[in-house]
């Protein structure tokens, strides 16, 4: 077990290199090792990720609200990554998709890396340069900067997620725009209920 | 059997190997637009920074040039949002 967790950190800090450098070789090799293990160093650097969010959110330090806004913020990523890759699973098979669930689970995982750099970047910002931004020189600059950074992450994320039903779900692109177009209504319905309760404003897909 | 016979077959199995995930999948085409998909994909398979960053910075200028200072707002709202 313990050798098979080593493996599984080398992968993974190896697929995390891939996923920058060659990302198209990275995600078909992550579907077709499709190692669960993985993910148990996914969500170690998504709980890294929760205990600076619930110190940043609390701004105080209150064990019980820590703990509780602590997994408040775990369980709700845990429910949402189970019901986008069940939802693509799902929306796939309707459509004739014959990929392993295993590989689209441990890829989709990865895809939520993107989303944690962003998230832990914006917590880090929010308390060195909290908003609101001016129309100074300063604050457009800082603005368009934020943006870049944001719109790079964000492109980058939408190509892993891409590649998570191409090689996944072994679907074309045709196919992998019917299973969008049926799972982010869905999506954007639980993103708007995520945010009226106000566990996360940006929806952490 | 020799060693030069045993590296050939090693070779020849990994080409296999390759061979069966390269054509694993059927290529996408996306009918006329082919070329212009290749293109793009082809800069995004290795080292996709470049194209990302580039790309980026077009949408941003472009929202700054729609919205101007009110870019910042948009900020605003994103720095809150985590």
């Amino acid at each position: 077990m313990e050798i098979s967790l080593i493996v599984a950190l080398v992968d993974f800090c190896r697929n995390i290199i891939g996923l920058v450098t060659r990302p198209y070789e990275t995600c078909r090799r992550i579907v077709e090792k499709a190692n669960l293990l993985e993910l148990v160093y996914v969500g170690a650097v998504l709980a890294l990720y929760f205990v600076l969010a619930s110190l940043v959110k609390i701004a105080s330090f209150r064990p019980f609200l820590l703990t509780r806004q602590f997994f408040v913020l775990a369980g709700a990523a845990g429910f949402t990554y189970c019901l986008v890759v069940a939802l693509f699973w799902e929306i796939g098979k309707l459509i004739g998709a014959n990929g392993k669930l295993k590989g689209l689970a441990v890829l989709w995982g990865y895809s939520l890396i993107p989303t944690v750099i962003w998230f832990f970047v914006t917590s880090i910002l929010y308390v060195l340069l909290p908003p609101p931004r001016t129309t100074s020189v300063q604050g457009i600059l800082f603005s368009v900067l934020f943006l870049v950074f944001s719109t790079t992450l964000f492109l980058w994320k939408t190509t892993i997620a891409y590649l998570s039903l191409r090689f996944g779900l072994r679907l074309g692109l045709g196919k992998i725009l019917v299973v969008l177009a049926g799972a982010l209504p869905i999506l954007g319905l639980y993103s708007y209920g995520m945010y009226r309760v106000g566990i996360f404003k940006i929806p952490f897909l | 059997m020799t060693y030069k016979t045993y590296t050939t077959n090693t070779t020849y199995k990994k080409f296999v190997k390759r061979w069966e995930e390269v054509t694993d999948l059927p290529p996408q085409t996306v009918g006329p637009l082919t070329p212009f998909y290749k293109a793009i994909v082809r800069r995004i398979k290795v080292m996709p920074w470049p194209i990302l960053v580039v790309s980026s910075l077009f949408i941003v200028i472009s929202l700054y040039v729609i919205l101007g200072s009110a870019i910042t707002l948009l900020v605003s709202l994103l720095q809150r949002g985590f």
